[in-house]
């Protein structure tokens, strides 16, 4: 009787030392919203490259590291480190593989999901979304591509190429499952504080089909004479935008030229912009109903406002000129993705409204109103909304093309962040690359290897 | 003390658990540690290769009283990993060669070969009864070359993997493919449910 009066007590300083203890250590993003702390690789300044690539390193090595690296392959690729970044993304890509190959049930699994559940969803390790991973994997193919690997590059499309389809049989499954089971929760209640996520989700069709990538991948596979895989991603890319009658151009041309039509004399320039910055997500209140009367949570969404306007970039070469579209709206895919994971993030959210209040309440029984205050603070400070998500990715990915004769052209690209001016060489049925990134107002462009001849 | 010795001896065998070890092991053991292209992968490809090459009757034949020259071209990866395709061949050619039965030209180091025959001829610095003569080399009568293809099929518990390598051997003179060899392989990993 009298140890467990003991261990009562001891129990009572627990739960007023934890939450101090709690409050006081900044671990990664489980007190420290994401988007605050992104804004350093997000946008750079000058001359503190370094020290920002090592905190990403030292970043990707913890509970979240898959996201501090995806963000660090990316920074390294936009700083011209195209080696580095290819290391930092093959790493990426084998956390995906081993994420994907751990058992379904996990006791760490277990403990960051009680974590979850007595702090904040920041306490679950960062999972990267399908549309995230696709972008990792074309920007390894472009990481290979600059090298001249050619089988190195065409390895990375056929995993993007994979990851959309697996995306696509995993969903079609979830959707069949949903169908029979009932939903579990219903989302119509809250309906006024997701008006933003909602707009910005209808945009896209899924959350992960990426057309870009599908683009990107036909154009490679068109230069080295893989006219049946190019139309297979052709069609993707109409499938998904199927109001674009250049698209339509290409899958006519890719079928001409299988069926041994083929022009003589012309190459293509291609131009694949990133322009703007995807936006982050916002921290809403929402009222969640408890056993004890309603408690406001922090909730993640996007606001109505957030995300910035697509703007094409013109290109003029030898005479033509042609526009970049937008191929994929990747604010849109975040939405959507934010809002397919919205129920359980809800479910989550009245599990850990019912347990802090219960807190509160035993803190203000038994400490009276010290206790009372420091739980408060404790809920305060720890109702943080998982904010997280891969901020260095582009606002809209964007492509277009161009045939032109063979020898050396000017390419003159103009858009809203400026005008660039690159010298080219196009060569015969070849695809000669321009990787054109919008940040902060400036156009950053770099012209690929030239890809030509049979793989 | 009773409660310090079961302290230090629990210590002792965290301590052990944790330290990290170097062993040697057979390579021609099963590799199983992911489903992806491995080390027993290569060596079933290249004895299903090179068996099935040594003992098609006109290869038989054509090796009975001569030994035929080769040279590998390459074979194409075509699957979603980034398999290096030159070990493979190299394993094949190895075998190949020490059989007996073929020889080989390597046309990877052409360039280097052809550095020190115009540095035996041109230098001045070598012997010229000892030198290597420009345009003696043999020329090669068939080529080898091949394909590496995967088929990847995924869902929640299952990851399987279906791999096929062909290889041909092509009579330069004639155009006419004399021997194709195939090897297929299977590798299926499930999730387990539960773990660390």
């Amino acid at each position: 009787m009298e140890a467990g009066r003991v261990w009562g007590n001891k129990k009572h300083w627990l739960m007023l030392v934890l939450p101090l203890w709690l409050a006081g250590c900044a671990m990664g993003s489980l007190f420290q919203p994401y988007p605050s702390q992104a804004q350093s690789w997000v946008h750079p300044a000058s001359g503190r490259n370094a020290s920002i690539v090592q905190h990403l390193e030292r970043a990707g090595k913890g509970r979240d590291g898959v996201l501090y690296l995806q963000e660090l392959g990316l920074l390294q690729q936009r700083l011209g480190n195209d080696t580095a970044s290819r290391t930092v993304f093959a790493d990426v890509i084998n956390h995906y593989e081993h994420t994907d190959a751990q058992a379904l049930i996990r006791v760490t699994g277990l403990a960051s999901q009680t974590g979850a559940l007595l702090i904040n969803d920041n306490a679950l390790p960062y999972r990267a979304p399908d549309y995230e991973r696709i972008f990792t994997y074309s920007y390894q193919a472009l990481n290979y591509w600059a090298a001249g690997d050619v089988t190195g590059t065409a390895v990375e499309l056929r995993r993007a190429a994979q990851a959309q389809r697996m995306a696509e049989q995993h969903r079609e499954k979830e959707l069949a499952k949903a169908d029979e089971d009932t939903a579990p929760l219903d989302l119509s209640q809250y309906q006024g504080y997701f008006e933003g996520l909602d707009l910005a989700a209808g945009a896209v069709k899924s959350s992960f089909q990426n057309a870009w990538t599908f683009y990107l991948s036909a154009l490679f596979w068109e230069a080295h004479g893989e006219y049946n895989d190019a139309l297979v991603d052709y069609k993707k890319a109409l499938e998904l935008h199927p109001e674009a009658d250049w698209l339509k151009a290409d899958v006519q041309r890719v079928s001409r030229a299988l069926d041994g039509q083929r022009q003589r004399g012309i190459g293509t320039v291609a131009v694949i912009y990133e322009q703007g910055d995807v936006p982050a997500r916002q921290e809403v209140s929402l009222p969640i109903p408890t056993p004890h009367g309603l408690f406001l949570v922090a909730f993640p969404s996007y606001s109505v406002t957030s995300g910035s306007v697509a703007r094409p970039l013109t290109f003029h070469v030898a005479g033509q000129s042609a526009q970049t579209r937008v191929l994929a709206d990747v604010g849109a895919l975040a939405a959507r993705n934010l809002r397919e994971q919205a129920p359980g993030m809800l479910i989550r959210q009245v599990l850990r409204a019912t347990g802090k209040y219960n807190l509160q309440k035993k803190a203000n029984d038994d400490f009276g109103g010290a206790g009372a205050f420091l739980t408060q603070l404790f809920n305060l400070i720890s109702e943080q909304a998982d904010r997280r998500s891969w901020l260095g990715l582009p606002a809209y990915a964007q492509a277009g093309r161009i045939t032109v004769p063979v020898g050396e052209q000017q390419v003159l690209l103009s858009g809203p962040g400026g005008d660039a001016s690159v010298t080219v060489p196009v060569v015969e049925r070849g695809l000669t690359l321009i990787h054109v990134t919008e940040r902060a107002g400036r156009l950053v462009a770099r012209v690929l290897p030239v890809q030509e001849g049979p793989l | 003390m009773r409660v310090v010795m079961a302290m230090m001896l629990g210590v002792a065998l965290l301590a052990s658990g944790c330290a990290s070890k170097v062993e040697y092991g057979d390579p021609q053991a099963r590799e199983t540690v992911t489903p992806d292209f491995g080390s027993s992968d290569l060596q079933m490809i290249a004895t299903k290769m090179v068996d099935d090459m040594m003992v098609f009757p006109p290869v038989v034949e054509l090796t009975r009283n001569r030994r035929p020259v080769l040279f590998v071209d390459r074979v194409k990866n075509k699957t979603s990993e980034h398999v290096d395709t030159e070990s493979i061949t190299d394993t094949i050619q190895s075998r190949l060669i020490n059989s007996g039965k073929f020889r080989f030209v390597d046309m990877t180091v052409v360039d280097r070969v052809r550095q020190q025959l115009e540095y035996q001829q041109d230098s001045g610095m070598v012997d010229q009864s000892t030198a290597a003569q420009m345009g003696r080399q043999i020329g090669a009568e068939f080529m080898l070359y091949g394909n590496l293809s995967s088929i990847v099929k995924r869902d929640n518990s299952t990851k399987d993997v279906y791999y096929k390598f062909t290889l041909k051997l092509l009579n330069i003179q004639s155009g006419i493919i004399e021997w194709s060899g195939e090897k297929e392989i299977r590798k299926t990993r499930s999730r387990s449910l539960f773990g660390l």
